[in-house]
């Protein structure tokens, strides 16, 4: 029975030792205490001497390589051998018992092969988006990123067997893409700031110019986001997207559901012609002949519930593309309730007391709102 | 101002711009001078320069190529053309043993502002011994520059650039390029010779190819539009150095490559292209890179087998529909 020879601990930080060279070679007579290697610890070169008789027998450690405490490193036979067959490892560190007590030698980490069939980028997004990549693969063999992403986006079903009967009723497609939006929303970190702001000198002058109150909140929340350019931009994992235009979705409710229409570049453009695009999109909400170019790309979003005066404040999703949402209820009291939600990875509760500071000016002399921007 | 240039009026604008405006720049190779060259590119330099400039040399293509290795190495800047990689195979010692080594053996003492200009690839019916595409061979040399130019465009600036540099150029020119035509802009600023052009922006797969098939798999890609598979079309523009950072970022945008090559598809520049870009962007492919080349034997002489031979359009397609459906919901990653 062959015995291994374990790389000793020859200090009680000693970790690994470098092996220096080998002073006997394979087949070479040993005696108890003789010096068969050289090992170098972090202190110093010293001996490895032979704990019992016999003959050095491979496989040797590699001279100049670093081992860690405890392995083996060699091995002494009964006769002259080459090599020793290590099938069945049969616990060598027991064999030998030097002064210090030698570790067990510490489980290699090799995370053992899955038999998982997904793909490299479909693993990295499963484990960004917390999907069970083995599930879905014993459900459906190979997996790629479509279906890790199908899965990160599908709700967990509501328990509908244990209440009363049921029928299942389709749903527009539009609520469908308002449910996907909104549930894409979710992941996003978002805090509310309200304030409280004068809407009666917007109001008296959206009846003086003939235009409407939510164009002129546009408008406003426009000009501000312009004055706080980081309203503008929206957080993606290579950066922020700062865009170049404010474009404003407003929430409109209709019939078939929410929709935002946007109306592109809010802040630099004449009054007029924003109010016309307005009553374009306007038209289509109305006849249903909404283009996906005319509620896609917002910058910035405006949900007005002025015209329920018993809501006297609310928060609303933020939807994905924009860092924030204006949101304003309670129009009929002397001050109106502003409620900006904002991406917290973008924006801070500072940001938006000054934002919110900044729209209280315009609303507060709303006469600089209709002027053409310089 | 761009003007509507083919690909060899546009390598032979840049000898003619070069020429002039240096003295040590001349050329030398087969039939370069009095007959205009094989494919026209020194059309009318040798009445322009006289012969001291524009040396017609016998059929010897080590022995002149050595003769532009030892012109370089004195301060020369010559631009030695074989008639066809076919025939650069007997070139070989004075390309790989003097021209890509002497700079780094003399440690940096001898420059080695060498062009080398070989048109090659499977034209028309050529047969095999005239059907080759060698850049796999010296791919593999250390030392050597390699340019690919697609376009006459490319043509004209890696050219100018291949002549200004210090360092041993290899331009690899299609056969089958030279009579097409592109817009060139004269005075216009080019980009770095080894930096890939992205010809095409895409979302659902990434093509990476290089010279004639590069032309190819742009009009694979506008095919693969019509089905609503956005490809991504690379050309790489040059084989050595490549540049990989263009790759990669495609790549990890579209999460699948196919790599489009004329040559031989064992071992060849795709293998390499493939090799590394699994290797950077693993974490990012959503599919098994894919290599589409060319079978590996000679190239048939028949017209039918040869073009059977090396990847066509249709084959690309097929290739990129094939990568794209392989993983359902292509479209909507």
């Amino acid at each position: 029975m062959p015995l291994a020879i374990t790389m000793p601990a020859l200090s009680d930080t000693m970790n690994n030792g470098r092996l220096v060279k080998w002073t006997l070679r394979i087949g070479d007579k040993v005696s108890k205490g003789q010096t068969i290697a050289e090992i170098e610890t972090d202190k110093a070169v010293m001996e490895v001497e032979a704990f019992h008789d016999g003959y050095l027998a491979g496989p040797l450690a590699a001279v100049d390589s670093e081992i860690p405490v405890g392995q083996v490193i060699g091995y002494i036979a009964e006769s002259p051998v080459a090599e020793i067959a290590i099938a069945a490892p049969a616990a060598p560190a027991a064999a030998a018992a030097p002064a210090a007590p030698v570790p067990p030698i510490p489980p290699v980490a090799v995370p053992p092969a899955s038999g998982v069939r997904a793909s490299p980028y479909a693993r990295r997004l499963a484990q960004q988006l917390g999907v069970d990549v083995a599930d879905l693969s014993s459900r459906q063999g190979e997996v790629h990123a479509d279906a890790i992403l199908a899965a990160a986006r599908r709700a967990p079903a509501a328990d509908l067997d244990a209440g009363p009967p049921y029928r299942i009723e389709r749903v527009s497609s539009l609520r469908e893409s308002l449910a996907r939006t909104m549930a894409a929303s979710a992941a996003t970190p978002v805090f509310r700031v309200t304030a409280r702001l004068p809407l009666g000198p917007l109001k008296l002058t959206a009846k003086a110019a003939q235009v409407s109150l939510t164009l002129l909140l546009a408008r406003a929340s426009a000009l501000s986001v312009t004055a706080h350019p980081l309203f503008n931009a929206v957080y993606t994992p290579e950066g922020f997207a700062r865009r170049e235009r404010v474009d404003v979705g407003i929430a409109v409710d209709t019939a078939e559901g929410l929709i935002a229409p946007v109306l592109r570049d809010v802040a630099g453009r004449k009054l007029a012609d924003l109010a016309a695009d307005w009553a374009g999109l306007r038209d289509r909400v109305n006849s249903r002949r909404l283009v996906p170019e005319d509620y896609r790309g917002a910058t910035f979003y405006l949900s007005n519930l002025g015209q329920f005066p018993v809501v006297d404040s609310f928060d609303a999703v933020l939807p994905q593309g924009a860092a924030a949402i204006l949101c304003v209820a309670g129009a009929g009291a002397e001050r109106a309730s502003f409620t900006l939600g904002c991406d917290h990875r973008v924006l801070a509760g500072a940001d938006a007391a000054r934002f919110l500071q900044t729209l209280a000016e315009f609303l507060t002399d709303p006469g600089t709102l209709l002027g053409a921007p310089d | 101002m761009a003007q509507e240039l083919l690909y060899w009026q546009a390598l032979n604008r840049a000898m003619d711009i070069e020429m002039e405006a240096d003295e040590s720049v001349f050329t030398l190779g087969e039939d370069v001078g009095l007959y205009g060259g094989t494919y026209r590119v020194t059309e009318g330099l040798y009445a322009k320069y006289g012969e001291w400039r524009v040396r017609d040399t016998p059929i010897s293509e080590n022995s002149f190529t050595g003769l532009g290795v030892g012109a370089a190495m004195a301060g020369m800047r010559p631009v030695v053309e074989i008639m066809t990689v076919n025939f650069m195979l007997l070139a070989l010692d004075s390309i790989i043993n003097a021209a890509a080594k002497i700079p780094f053996m003399s440690g940096g003492q001898f420059r080695m502002p060498l062009v080398v200009r070989v048109p090659g690839g499977v034209a028309r019916q050529l047969a095999a011994q005239h059907a080759q595409r060698l850049e796999h061979t010296i791919m593999n040399v250390p030392g050597l520059r390699i340019a690919v130019p697609a376009t006459p465009q490319d043509a004209y600036w890696q050219l100018r650039q291949a002549i200004a540099s210090d360092e041993p150029i290899i331009l690899l020119e299609h056969e089958l390029l030279y009579f097409g035509k592109g817009p060139v802009d004269l005075m216009a600023d080019p980009p770095p010779m080894h930096r890939a052009a992205v010809r095409r922006p895409g979302k659902d797969l990434t093509i990476i190819s290089y010279s004639r098939h590069a032309v190819l798999a742009e009009a694979a890609a506008v095919e693969l539009a019509k089905e609503g598979i956005e490809a991504e079309v690379i050309d790489l523009r040059s084989l050595r150095p490549i540049d990989w950072d263009t790759c990669a970022t495609s790549l990890e945008k579209t999460h699948r490559l196919l790599v489009v090559e004329e040559d031989c598809r064992f071992a060849g520049a795709g293998a390499e292209i493939a090799a590394t870009l699994a290797e950077r962007c693993f974490y990012s492919l959503d599919a098994p890179v894919r290599r589409l080349a060319g079978l590996d034997i000679p190239t048939p002489f028949n017209g039918t087998l040869e073009a059977q031979s090396i990847p066509q359009v249709a084959d690309i397609v097929a290739a990129a529909r094939n990568l794209c459906r392989s993983t359902p919901g292509a479209q909507a990653a």
